[in-house]
Order: structure tokens, then C-alpha cells, then sequence
């Protein structure tokens, strides 16, 4: 009954809305809807659908966001909305789901080295909330006793007590110590659900510094024994692993981070061409949930690294061809810390922005793992680099290094209320920024975008400009 | 003499005493010095940590050397911001959340090497035993004025007990402290959360209007008195400061709970007061777990560190009070 | 039992194959919640928002788990050209059939920005969907083709057509299906999910060959469309549908919502293949004590939650406009009261 007339995998590049992409999603094959699968399940494992499905089903925010008109950006919305489903039939299909919490992006290249066992972050249920327009789910922690004034992340201890987002983890895995206390608090109260959280310590990476002598610091920028400390985190991350699978293969684990490189490499090269391309080859929301992609895979790493390379297949082609999304005079600006709230990133490119660079709090995830040496000592160096649990300053170099360099106007800083991390650091990295001119934004509960908002931005852009 | 200014109770006062500077914990707070801290955080910062900031940079001649530990998320990056505003040497040790002594102890002697490069006394260990016999001395005194806190009937207030112990924390040890005995028979409370900075002394004495506080676990009263070093050795310090009842941050802190709920039972107290400052996340998302494992009326004071509305709190004190 | 969830939360797992803390309970409440608000049913079935504010207030008002967008079978009908009689207090009634006055081939597919009383479904589900699909799922009803095409005819003669003209009853089935599959698309871009009614699909209306031959080709092919998009369909047919229980599966819906039949019997053919909606009779929700409706209905839903792929506790068909309140709550309160998954 449907016939494709013309079917265009990738038309000119767009942002386009819902509308649009329910007529676009008419055109594809019914051949390709069955083509992508996840968990190599035919029956209920197809995940090619259009934004208007998850409309539909409670994302209100999508009937106000525009988003990328290509095949590969449908396939890739698709799947992420698609993964609360896709980790309810983990559980169903017998694989082991495990809730890593608080590291964000080095203890699921472990996971993921055991057979059918799955990873994922409950922090990230965040975004649902905005994604929803809803504030229920933080209402919902505030009747737990969690204060109004705390980070939006405790939309994950809610997660956690409606069992609607995710099956029951067979494990739990908290990462606590240097990092955001919101998290290290969320990941506490958890207890209380019957789970016996795996709690995993997380160094402080105390840099070089003019008057410190005693450690040797060599080129990693901190004393050496932090790692040896991660080393055996990580190693009893291993063994409880084994201990649940009766697996213990270490061969496993360096294929998992020759997997995981394979990931990150495609993405830095994605933000690399995009970022300093002549037009933005792909809107700002896209990039972020990309990025946030190396921390797990949504659930399903191999698919979700085939999504990737078309993904960078078609930056590729834009780039070359020159074309993107956006306005060619759009300003390129810096972003600070994710925004809980998506619209936000829509926004910014609707008054004129273009977002080249990011310091997304998932620095982790992005640096590639050595994988010439002990794969326990590898994760470790990789983790090191995160961004939560060194100083501020190194945690925005890049930023501050590119904003010398010219390749951008100005830098956007999105905090959460609460978040221990955003009240101690936007003053310094503003200080740190320089003549860089900063805008600070306090993303609001959800559907809680003003017009003042708004006309900050819009103002901001054209100081800029 | 020169400060050496540290925030953490899980930093050895006697180290920092042995290099010669004198101790000096960064417990002031009040509401004009946290509203001046927001040029440097923002205003969803700790009030605790906002008044710090303000004032180490107005006191900035004072110290010479600052110590902060990572336990609070907020606390630790106090320090980022203060090596970067004050030209001050700021060391922060890693105070591990979990259960791993190794980090501890490794941390201590690095902060014992640094201390000493730093100030150009190499700490040694006769410096650290002679430390350690000063402050233990000085605890002691001050354990028996607290037994007399905690008596049936309680003889010593908080709010007095406060005011000698923030001689104890600006590292004024030479004048073992006098307090005068006040009995009372008041409703007897345990009083824990935020830790309690120097200027918040009339809400203490406000609170004791019509309760008696006879037991705490906050940073700013009595918490160091659990520090008790019987080995006068570098290796009995760190398992002394290590070993003292848990901090709310430790993970998991069901320790904390255990050993709350023992002294409250063994203090018989009728209630408890949960005192937390605005945004101080490792207290604010704990209390409704603490309500439901402490099987006594608690009363929640949120404070900014303005104690403009006394008027309020004295009214909601008067009420928990009969309720008891 | 403490609800942990909210309605939407529960459908989203239901569809997914996995328990939710209680059962669905969706009694069919359409054109009752008019009387809620207490508006005339004129106004309900031609202003979308009064629609919906109904709507909204039978939820305040009875703790059910979604809102239903309905007002009668005849509107895609109608939007092609059918017309009917608007009586303030009843529902819209066909009075001449579309094919009455033209021919097939001049049908045109309707626009539902535009024709007929379309647009009225599209207002309510946007103000609806608006004000609380955060937290409920919001059904859009919608005449299956084959009820639109009885409802463009004279249904004996269309039913005679089906022998002496079989291909006007082809064309007029097909724009038929393509005219629900254009109001759909609009229907689910303002955010409401389609729930296809077939009530002239009934046994009680035509035989199961009808059925098998008409019918159910055109069902398969509107719900293949939803299901592109990976939807959940769910298809409710009311009346007597036990001499076509076999048939109901081939249809693709994913939930089946019975009315006129022996539940215990629906469950041992469809239980492992589709979730089930139903089905308490729709006299006695009107007509018994709220005691004895309490009573029914525990057992109806203790015997429900045992259908494997799941169970929405539900009516048989619409809740009848004057149904006392007592009695709609009774409903409720004994299905939500029984209906517990979690412990």
C-alpha cells in the first residue's frame, strides 16, 4: 500500500520537525524498516521509527524540536528513544543488565566484555523529564525526600523505585569519591531498594602545581598510584563479573576496548570535521546525544557503533559537499556542560548559534584506551582523564584553548540547580575564559523555557556576532 | 604566627601543627561572608563554603598553607578555586568515600612530605608524637566536659560547649577552656547535620532556650573527640583519624546511621535536631532516611546562615519542644 | 497499594511485554464525560476542547487510565460526505449516506483540517495532549474502513454489493482506507493513538465470511500502517465477536478490545497472542448496584490479569451516556482495587 515514489536517504541537509519526518518516514522501504535491528532480533528488536512514534507515547518536547532530516539521523533517533523498550527485553531475553552509576564511561567497557551482559547509566534518565515536558518524575523524588533543590538527576532514583524505565539491574555498580555528589547521594539512597550497591572509589587527580615536589608525576599530570588504585577498582569490578557469569576471559576485555576505541575514534573525528567545517554538518542535539553514546551504547554497543559510522559517513559527505544545517553566518560558540533540557540546544541554533566545541562532564568517554599495555592500567589512564575529578581549569583547557585561538565567539555554560559540581565551577571557568565573553544558563525545570530565556540568548548572539 | 587553614575532620590536626603553623579549621559562617563568597560561586553553592572563600581571600595574609580534603564535592573544589584566587599553597588530600585505608594512608605521608617541603619543616616523627601527646591531652580535657554535657542531668550547654570548642579549631590549645556548669533538665536532644560554623553560636543558645543539647555529630561540636590516638606514631594517626565514626558522605553510610542511632539511644534523647545548610546535598538528601531510621521527632532547620529570622525559628523550636 | 505509576507509564509497559504495578482500568468513557462538565452532547461531538476539557474531567473525576477522543462511528463518513442529524442530547445520526447522492469514484479523501467534523478530533487531542499526556496516554478512536464504508452506503445495499457489485464495495473500501489512513496520520501528529473501532464488523452485524473477506483485509492494512511506525493497535470490535475469535489475531492488532463474549473463552484462543481489553457488560455498568458491579468485576479482573501477553480491565463497549457515577466508580475502584501485579 505504501509505495515509495522517491525515496531519498539523504535529502539536502535540514532540521526539520515531527511533521515533517512522519511525511519523510513514509517514503523509506518497508525493506529498510526491517533491515536495522538491535539484539539481532527480528520480531520485536526493529528500532527504525520516526520521532512521532515517541511523541505519541509521552515525548511531548519532540513536537517542539527540530531534528536532522537524514536517514542516519532517523535511524540514530530511533534507536535512542527506543531503549528504555530495548532494556526491558535485555531482561526478557535473559541478559544481564547492570546499572553503572556515576562514572560515566570506563566501567562498561568491562561490562560489555562479559557475554549478553548490558551496561547502562540511570543518570542519564535526566533527559526524560524534559524530553516528557513533566515534571513528575521530580516531584516523585521530591516525595522520597529528595530536596527541589537538587540536581535533575534524581529523576534516576525515581527510575529506580517505579521500575518503568529499566528492569531490576542484576547489579549495581556505584562509582562515588572525586565526582558530583548529586550522583554519590542518588547512588545511596538506591540501598534502601534492596540493592547492595558495588561501591567503586574514584581518585582525586591532583595536578602538577608550582609548590607540590614530593610525587613524581611524569607525563601523566598526577601521582602515579592513582592509578594503581583504579587498577583495583576495576579489578574487583572484574572479579564480581566473573563471579556473576562464571566468565573470565581478559582477552574479552581488550576487544571490548578495541571496540570501544573503535567508537570513540569515530566520534573525535566527527566533532574534529564537523566542528571546524564551513557549515555544521549536524545540529548541536545530534552531536551531544552522539558523544553521550561512547559512555554505553545505549545498550546495545554494536549497533549503536553501525549507527555511528553512518553517522560519520554522512558528516564526511557533507563536509566535503560544504552544505549543513545551519546558517553559513551562524556563530560558533563553545558549550559547558550539558543541558538537561534538549530545546536548549535547538534554541541556540534557532537565534544563530553553532555549536563547534564541548566540555560535555564526559571527558572519560571520549579519550582513547591505550590498548598496548595491561588492559586494567589502560582503563585506568583513561579514566584519569575525566573531566569530574580534576580541577576545573583542566577540565575546560580545551575550551580555553580554542577560545585563544579564534575558533569561537563566545561560550555557553548550562547549570543545574543543585548540582554540586555547576555552583563551584561556572565562576572559574568564566575567570578562566578570560575576554571570552560567557553566558550562563540556569536550565529550568522542564518546560520552563522563558522568553527571558530566550531573549538572553538572542542578545548574547548578537553581541557576539 | 603563620595559619595553615584546613576544612576536613579527616585531616590530622597534629600534622598540620607539627610543621609550626598553627591549625586553624575554615569553619566561619555567616550570611554576609557567604554573599561576598559569590564573586568567586554561585549563589547554589554551600553557604559554609561561600563564607570560606570570602574569607581566606580578605584574611589572605594570615595563611600561609591551606589543607582541604575531597570528601564534600563542594568543599574539595573550594580549594580548586582558592589555589587559583589566593597565591597560597593548597593541598587537598583524597579522602577516600569507600572503605580504602591504602588511599588514606597513602595520602598522609604525601601530605606530610608536601607540608614539609612547603613550609621548609621537615616533619618528623618526634615532631608528630610530640603533636599528637598535645592534642590528645587537650581532647581528653575536653571529653570530660563533655561527659558533663552528656550527664543525667546535662551540666554544660553546647552553645558554651561550642564557644570552647572553636578554640580548639582556630588551634588556641595552649588555655585548656573553662565552662561553667549549667544544669538542666530540659527536653534532651541529639543535634547533627551540616557542620556548625563559629558564628552560629546564638542559634545554639537559642535552640538550648527550651532543649539541651547533649550529644552531636557535627564537625563544628564535638566530632573530633572521636579522634583517639593511643599509638603516638604517624601509622596510629592515620588509623586514629581513619577509624573515628563515619562522616554521612562515607558510601556506604550505613556506619553513620549505626553510630548515631547507638549514642542518641545512649544519650536518651527525646529528639533530634537535623541542621542543614542550603544546598549541602550529603545532608539534605539524607533526611527523610534519617527520620525513618531514627524512631524520634526530628526537627529540620534549613539555614542560609542568616540568623535574621530568629522570631520563625524560635516559634518551631517552642513547638518541637512540647511535642517532646 | 500505593500507585507508583502513571498511566502512561503503565501502557508503556504493557505494550512492552512487561507487568506494570496494576492493571490498565479504561472503562470506555466517551461520550458519559459530557455529562461530567455538563455540556450537551451537541457541544461535545462539534467543539474539540469542550471535548477534551470533558475528557479531562471524567479523569479528575473517576481515576481511570486514559483519555478516549470519541464522539461516533459516521465522522471520517461524514467528512466524505455523508450527512447526519445533530440532535442536541444524542449523537450525531446518519440521515443520508454519501453514495446515496454521488458515486464512488467522485469520493474524494477528506482533509481533516477542513472537512466535516474531523478537525474536532485533531482540537481535542491537542488540547488534551497538551494539558496531560505527560502522564496518560491519549486514544483517538477511529472508524475502521469497513465501518466508514457502511457508513458511506446504505448498509444493506452495501452488504448486497458485496455478491451483485463486488467492485463498488472494493472501491469504495479502498478510499475508505485511504481517507482513515490520512485522518490517522494527522491524528497521530497531534499526538493521539489511534484505537480502531470496527463496530460493524460485529457477528452481530455480518457473518465471519463477511467478516474474513472485508473486514479483515482492510483492518490488516490500516494496522500495517500503524505498525510502521511501530504503534500498538488496538482494535475494538463490539458486540458478538465469538464466532470470529479465531480470526482476531490475523487482524495484527496488538490489543483486543471484546465486548459480547465469554471472557474465560477469548483467553484460551488469544491470551499467548494479544493483550486483552474488556469486557464488562455495558447494561449492567449502567443498570446494577454499585455492590454488585464491585463484585463482577474482581472477578472479572482477577480472571483477566491471567492472559498472558496482559489486560486492560475494561467495558464492553462505551459507557452509556446516563450511567450513574456510583457505578462507574465501583467499576474503578473494585478493578484497581484487584488489579495488582507488584506485591
Amino acid at each position: 500500500m505504501i509505495r515509495p515514489v522517491e525515496y531519498i536517504r539523504n535529502p539536502p541537509p535540514a532540521k526539520i520537525s515531527i511533521e515533517a519526518w512522519t511525511e519523510q518516514f513514509e517514503k523509506v522501504p518497508d525493506e529498510e524498516i526491517k533491515r536495522y535491528t538491535y539484539y539481532h532480533n527480528n520480531d520485536w528488536g526493529r528500532y527504525l521509527f520516526p520521532p512521532v512514534l515517541f511523541m505519541v507515547y509521552g515525548a511531548r518536547e519532540l513536537k517542539r524540536l527540530k531534528l536532522d532530516n537524514s536517514f542516519a539521523a532517523l535511524r540514530m533517533w530511533g534507536f535512542v528513544f527506543n531503549e528504555t523498550e530495548r532494556l526491558f527485553r535485555a531482561g526478557q531475553s535473559d541478559k544481564k543488565v547492570i546499572a553503572t552509576m556515576g562514572d560515566l564511561g570506563i566501567i562498561p567497557i568491562i561490562i560489555q566484555s562479559f557475554p549478553n551482559c548490558v551496561p547502562f547509566y540511570p543518570e542519564c534518565i535526566w533527559w526524560t523529564p524534559f524530553f516528557r515536558e513533566s515534571t513528575e518524575m521530580l516531584d516523585f523524588a521530591t516525595k522520597l525526600g529528595i530536596p527541589e533543590a537538587a540536581c535533575f538527576s534524581r529523576a534516576a532514583l525515581s527510575a529506580f523505585h517505579k521500575r518503568a524505565y529499566f528492569p531490576r539491574p542484576e547489579m549495581v555498580i556505584a562509582s562515588t569519591g572525586a565526582s558530583c555528589d548529586d550522583y554519590s547521594c542518588i547512588m545511596q539512597q538506591v540501598e534502601d531498594l534492596g540493592y547492595e550497591p558495588l561501591w567503586i572509589e574514584i581518585p582525586l587527580r591532583r595536578e602538577s602545581q608550582k609548590y607540590l615536589s614530593a610525587d613524581k608525576y611524569e607525563n601523566a599530570g598526577y601521582p602515579a598510584r592513582f592509578e594503581d588504585y583504579l587498577i583495583n577498582e576495576y579489578k574487583t569490578v572484574w572479579n564480581k563479573m566473573t563471579a556473576l557469569t562464571g566468565i573470565n576471559n581478559l582477552n574479552r576485555l581488550k576487544d571490548s576496548i578495541i571496540k570501544a576505541n573503535r567508537l570513540r575514534g569515530m566520534v573525535e573525528e566527527m566533532k574534529n570535521i564537523a566542528g571546524q567545517a564551513e557549515n555544521q554538518p549536524l545540529p548541536a542535539l545530534e552531536m551531544m546525544t552522539i558523544e553521550f553514546g561512547n559512555l554505553y551504547g545505549y545498550a546495545d554497543m554494536d549497533e549503536w557503533i553501525n549507527i555511528v559510522e553512518m553517522l560519520l559517513d554522512l558528516v564526511r559527505e557533507r563536509v566535503a559537499k560544504k552544505v549543513g544545517v545551519l546558517d553559513r553566518n551562524a556563530v560558533p560558540v563553545a558549550w559547558v556542560t550539558p543541558s538537561a533540557d534538549p530545546y536548549l540546544l535547538n534554541l541556540v541554533e534557532d537565534l544563530g548559534g553553532r555549536v563547534v566545541a564541548t566540555e560535555y562532564v564526559i571527558n572519560q568517554a571520549l579519550v582513547p584506551v591505550e590498548e598496548n599495555i595491561d588492559p586494567f592500567r589502560a582503563l585506568a589512564r583513561a579514566f584519569m582523564k575525566s573531566s569530574l575529578n580534576g580541577s576545573t581549569s583542566e577540565r575546560v583547557k580545551r575550551i580555553t584553548g580554542i577560545a585563544g585561538s579564534g575558533q569561537i565567539k563566545g561560550v555557553i555554560i548550562t547549570n543545574m540547580l543543585g548540582a554540586s559540581h555547576c555552583a563551584m565551577e561556572t565562576r572559574l571557568i568564566e575567570k578562566e575564559l578570560q575576554s571570552v565573553p560567557v553566558l550562563a544558563i540556569d536550565v529550568p525545570a522542564p518546560f520552563g523555557i522563558t522568553e527571558q530565556i530566550r531573549t538572553r540568548i538572542e542578545a548574547f548572539m548578537e553581541m557576539i556576532r | 604566627m603563620e595559619l595553615i587553614g584546613y576544612s576536613c575532620a579527616y585531616v590530622p590536626v597534629e600534622i598540620l601543627a607539627a610543621t609550626g603553623l598553627k591549625p586553624h579549621r575554615l569553619l566561619h559562617g555567616e550570611i554576609k561572608m557567604a554573599q561576598d563568597g559569590e564573586k568567586y560561586a554561585r549563589v547554589d553553592a554551600c553557604p559554609l563554603v561561600k563564607s570560606t572563600l570570602s574569607y581566606v581571600v580578605e584574611h589572605r595574609e594570615e595563611f600561609r598553607c591551606l589543607v582541604g580534603g575531597s570528601g564534600c564535592d563542594m568543599a574539595r573544589r573550594m580549594f580548586d578555586i582558592l589555589g587559583k584566587i589566593v597565591d597560597i599553597p593548597t593541598l587537598v588530600i583524597d579522602n577516600p568515600r569507600t572503605d580504602r585505608f591504602s588511599i588514606y594512608s597513602d595520602e598522609i605521608d604525601w601530605l606530610q612530605k608536601e607540608l614539609g617541603n612547603i613550609t621548609g619543616n621537615k616533619i618528623t616523627a618526634d615532631a608528630i608524637q610530640k603533636e599528637i601527646l598535645r592534642w590528645e591531652a587537650l581532647r581528653r580535657h575536653f571529653r570530660t566536659l563533655d561527659e558533663k554535657r552528656r550527664a543525667q542531668p546535662s551540666l554544660i550547654s553546647t552553645a558554651d560547649f561550642h564557644k570552647a570548642v572553636v578554640n580548639y579549631h582556630k588551634g588556641e590549645i595552649d588555655f585548656p577552656p573553662f565552662i561553667p556548669e549549667k544544669s538542666s533538665d530540659k527536653p534532651r536532644v541529639y543535634f547533627l547535620g551540616s557542620a556548625l560554623p563559629y558564628e552560629a553560636n546564638p542559634a545554639l543558645m537559642l535552640f538550648e532556650e527550651r532543649l539541651r543539647i547533649v550529644g552531636d555529630n557535627n564537625c563544628g561540636l564535638s566530632r573530633f573527640l572521636n579522634i583517639n590516638c593511643a599509638e603516638t606514631t604517624l601509622d596510629g594517626l592515620k588509623k586514629a583519624y581513619y577509624d573515628q565514626p563515619p562522616c554521612i558522605m562515607k558510601r556506604p553510610n550505613r556506619p553513620f546511621y549505626e553510630h548515631v542511632t547507638r549514642q542518641i539511644r545512649e544519650l536518651e534523647c527525646r529528639g533530634v535536631i537535623a541542621w542543614t545548610l542550603d544546598y549541602c546535598d550529603n545532608y539534605e538528601f539524607e533526611l527523610k532516611r534519617l527520620e525513618n531510621r531514627i524512631d524520634l521527632p526530628v526537627l529540620r532547620i534549613r539555614s542560609d546562615l542568616s540568623f535574621q529570622n530568629l522570631a520563625q525559628l524560635k516559634t518551631r523550636i517552642e513547638a518541637f519542644a512540647e511535642m517532646l | 497499594m500505593t500507585e507508583l505509576l502513571t498511566p502512561r507509564e503503565r501502557f508503556n509497559l504493557l505494550v512492552i511485554d512487561e507487568k506494570p504495578d496494576r492493571c490498565n482500568v479504561l472503562p470506555l468513557i466517551t461520550s458519559h464525560s459530557a455529562t461530567v462538565t455538563g455540556i450537551s452532547m451537541r457541544e461535545y461531538y462539534t467543539d474539540g476542547v469542550a471535548l477534551a476539557r470533558s475528557q479531562i474531567a471524567a479523569i479528575e473525576e473517576y481515576g481511570h487510565d486514559a483519555i478516549s477522543i470519541f464522539s461516533e462511528v459516521g465522522i471520517i463518513a461524514e467528512a466524505m460526505g455523508s450527512e447526519f442529524e445533530y440532535p442536541e442530547d444524542d449523537l450525531p445520526i446518519l440521515k443520508t449516506p454519501a453514495l446515496d447522492r454521488t458515486e464512488v469514484d467522485k469520493l474524494a479523501v477528506p482533509d481533516p483540517a477542513r472537512d466535516g467534523r474531523l478537525h474536532v478530533y485533531l482540537d481535542a487531542i491537542r488540547y488534551a495532549y497538551d494539558a496531560l499526556a505527560d502522564r496518560y496516554p491519549i486514544f483517538a478512536y477511529i472508524p475502521a474502513p469497513f465501518t466508514t464504508a457502511m457508513m458511506l452506503s446504505n448498509p444493506d445495499r452495501f452488504l448486497t454489493d458485496t455478491i451483485r457489485n463486488p467492485d463498488r464495495v472494493k472501491a469504495t473500501m479502498e478510499i475508505s482506507l485511504e481517507a482513515t489512513i490520512r485522518f490517522v496520520r494527522d491524528i497521530i501528529n497531534t499526538g493521539g493513538l489511534p484505537l480502531i473501532v470496527d463496530p460493524l464488523a460485529s457477528s452481530s452485524v455480518i457473518s465471519p465470511r463477511t467478516f474474513r473477506g472485508l473486514a479483515l483485509p482492510y483492518e490488516q492494512a490500516l494496522i500495517k500502517y500503524l505498525h510502521r511506525f511501530d504503534f500498538d493497535v488496538i482494535l475494538h470490535i463490539c458486540g458478538d465477536t465469538t464466532p470470529i475469535l479465531d480470526l482476531l489475531p490475523d487482524t495484527g492488532a496488538d490489543l483486543i478490545s471484546l465486548d459480547k463474549v465469554e471472557l474465560i473463552n477469548a483467553m484460551g484462543k488469544l491470551s499467548k497472542k494479544m493483550r486483552i481489553i474488556g469486557n464488562y457488560d455495558t447494561s449492567a455498568i449502567m443498570n446494577n448496584k454499585p455492590d454488585e458491579i464491585s463484585h463482577k468485576v474482581k472477578e472479572m479482573v482477577k480472571l483477566g490479569m491471567t492472559t498472558e501477553k496482559g489486560y486492560i480491565a475494561s467495558t464492553g463497549c462505551e459507557v452509556p451516556i446516563q450511567t450513574p457515577r456510583e457505578n462507574l466508580k465501583a467499576f474503578i475502584g473494585a478493578a484497581k482495587e484487584v488489579g495488582w501485579y507488584w506485591e
